[in-house]
């Protein structure tokens, strides 16, 4: 029988941001979020990962990289993307090198937008998306 | 590409002006490409003032700086790759920027306003400076890491557990943001600067109203200049509060490294009260200071002070983690000369060098430079810990002088707004320079040589001889932006 999920393994991948999402991920770590509680743990490779969770609005060269990990990551598995930048609508997406956000190289499946989004609002959108998803 | 070291000439003018700066203790600014073939450096001198040199490239190429200047060895293969401008003589021009998928023929910053470019397939490797030999293991590591981190590669060639060599391939994030602010006006461009970086936006927001004040002769009142005076500092601290609590961890000292992060959040939460964001995105353009505002703050930094000095005690009373520190990633004085360390890394290295006391807006205020000897990781924390002090302290006297809020004049910018500025600050990580061209009230060229991109090449002298396991640490000591960086 299907379960709701009970943890969520996240890797990153950052493909072009300016570093202010990142500082809010790694603010889930500290004592004031805690995401561990509620089973939610950033993890060093991508086989180990349920989703992937990516901040910026993917630069030409790290292009490749981002699709190589995803690749990566077994199924099922899921894509999140953190930001506006990674979202499509990032004061980036219009510069050459950028390819304008993260839709245009794979398909996400939770998008919290923000500039960055304030960890409150990521970690109430983690769970939403844990309650929704189910592990086999 | 073959270098043409036979062709350096010394005595070439260009060479002979900016070598005469360097001798006299000039700092280097920038060294800026244009589209009309010209390279400017700009040099501030002992007494404020800044100089500016320039060269205009012969069938685009130039001389190389590079031989007398060694910190210009990316800016002068950055105008390579961005505006296919030579530098004759360099004596590493591998591309910096450009990746094998970029078109032969495209240079961004030649066009005024270029065009995606049609991206080749393919991997975007790009050749590596390694140390060849027996025994020597070369370790290549991201652009993806294992953590919550920005994207770089880092190739390691090492010998044992010793690294030998790093060579640095960033750029991974190179979006295009200068040619992105090409033909945009002053309201555009404020919200993408203001995001060029996480961790210094506040410095790059103050260096672009600078250059729209100097060119319109505006003059803001003082209480205003007091806000800006409070939001720089306030960043200060946020940024430094990133760091420091950065460093514990890079050595297992979980306890410093949680507790370091949750007086980060304390900051954060009462700049999102009195400054509307979290990391300071646009407040730098702000002018509006409130009675409440000033309460707000002075109780922050009330319970902030509380906290802070036991935080400060936890560290400093546990040897281990200062043992862990001494002596690893050492800097020497005559390096962070040499290849034009800013900032942290180069106070560290006991040098009284603060771009504070140079900007005006700081010459109502109280503070000394800090500094300390050493060079090494524990240099580059006691720096950072003296300077959150100052910065507190820098608060409440502003504060404390801070009169009743004025009414400013609506600023609207003249639509034929041309000229060419050069601002500065110091940012939390070091020298934030921006060289700001405007035509008919729109950008004609920008750009940015951020603290980061500065100290990058000093990072990577600095772990030379230190062990792997060591490079966390190293990299949290000096904790530079990509961002910023790659543009
Ligand atoms: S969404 Fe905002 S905070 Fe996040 S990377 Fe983009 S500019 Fe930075």
């Amino acid at each position: 029988m299907d379960k709701k999920m009970k943890s969520l393994q996240l890797r990153h991948v950052d493909a072009g941001s300016c570093n202010a999402c990142e500082q809010e991920l790694t603010a889930l770590l500290g004592k004031d979020y805690d995401v561990s509680r509620y089973g939610i743990e950033f993890v060093a490779s991508p086989r180990h990962a349920d989703a992937l969770i990516v901040t910026g609005s993917v630069s030409d060269t790290m292009k490749p990289a981002l699709v190589r990990v995803f690749e990566a990551v077994s199924t099922p598995k899921g894509l999140i993307v953190i930001g506006d930048c990674a979202l499509g609508c990032g004061v980036d997406r219009r510069a050459y090198a950028s390819h304008g956000g993260v839709q245009h190289v794979v398909q996400p499946d939770l998008s919290v937008a923000g500039c960055p989004p304030t960890p409150q609002e990521i970690v109430k959108r983690l769970q939403e998306y844990m309650d929704k998803h189910t592990t086999v | 590409m073959m270098t043409e070291i036979s062709l350096y000439d010394a005595h070439d003018p260009w060479v002979t002006i900016n070598a005469m700066h360097r001798q006299q203790g000039d700092e280097l600014l920038a060294l800026t490409g244009f589209r009309d073939q010209k390279i400017k450096a700009h040099w501030l001198l002992a007494d404020g003032s800044i100089a500016r040199e320039q060269v205009r490239c012969s069938s685009d190429r130039f001389m190389t700086l590079t031989t007398i200047l060694p910190e210009v060895a990316w800016d002068e293969r950055e105008i390579y790759d961005l505006f296919g401008y030579t530098p004759i003589a360099h004596p590493d021009l591998r591309p910096l920027l450009r990746t094998q998928r970029w078109p032969d023929d495209f240079y961004p910053l030649r066009a005024a306003m270029p065009d995606r470019p049609l991206w080749r397939d393919g991997e975007p490797d790009q050749a590596m400076k390694v140390v060849q030999g027996e025994g020597i293991v070369i370790m290549k590591v991201g652009p993806t890491h294992a953590g919550i981190i920005e994207s770089g590669h880092f190739v390691f060639s090492v010998m044992g557990e010793n690294i030998l060599c790093l060579d640095a391939h960033l750029f991974q994030k190179h979006r295009g943001i200068e040619a992105l602010l090409q033909g945009k006006s002053f309201p555009a461009i404020q919200p993408m600067i203001a995001r060029l970086c996480g961790s210094d936006s506040v410095s790059h927001q103050y260096n672009l109203l600078q250059s729209i004040e100097q060119v319109t002769d505006r003059h803001v009142s003082e209480v205003v200049q007091y806000r800006r005076i409070l939001v720089a500092e306030s960043e200060r601290i946020l940024s430094h509060l990133n760091d420091l609590a950065q460093i514990p961890a890079g050595v297992g000292f979980a306890v410093a490294h949680q507790k370091g992060l949750a007086l980060k959040e304390l900051w954060q939460r009462g700049m999102a009260v009195i400054f509307g964001h979290r990391f300071l995105f646009d407040a730098m353009y702000g002018e509006v200071f409130t009675q409440e505002d000033k309460l707000h703050f002075l109780s922050l930094i009330t319970s902030f002070e509380a906290l802070w000095a036991k935080w400060v005690k936890l560290t400093e009373k546990n040897v281990a983690f200062h043992d862990r520190m001494r002596g690893v990633g050492k800097v020497t004085r005559q390096d962070a000369k040499q290849l034009g360390a800013v900032g942290v890394a180069r106070r560290a290295t006991g040098e009284k060098s603060d771009m504070r006391k140079y900007m005006p807006l700081y010459q109502v205020v109280d503070f000394t430079v800090a500094t300390a000897l050493g060079g090494d990781v524990e240099a580059r924390f006691q720096v950072r810990l003296l300077e959150v002090e100052s910065s507190l302290s820098i608060l409440r006297q502003t504060l404390a002088r801070m009169g009743d809020p004025s009414k400013e004049e609506p600023f609207v910018v003249p639509s034929d707004l041309t000229g060419e500025t050069v601002t500065f600050s110091e940012s939390p990580h070091g020298l934030n320079v921006h060289v700001i061209q405007w035509l008919d009230g729109k950008i004609d060229r920008y750009h940015i040589r951020s603290g980061s991109y500065r100290n990058w090449p000093v990072l990577a002298k600095a772990v030379e001889g230190n062990v792997v396991a060591d490079f966390p640490l190293i990299n949290k000591s000096f904790e530079l932006c990509y961002s910023c960086t790659d543009r």
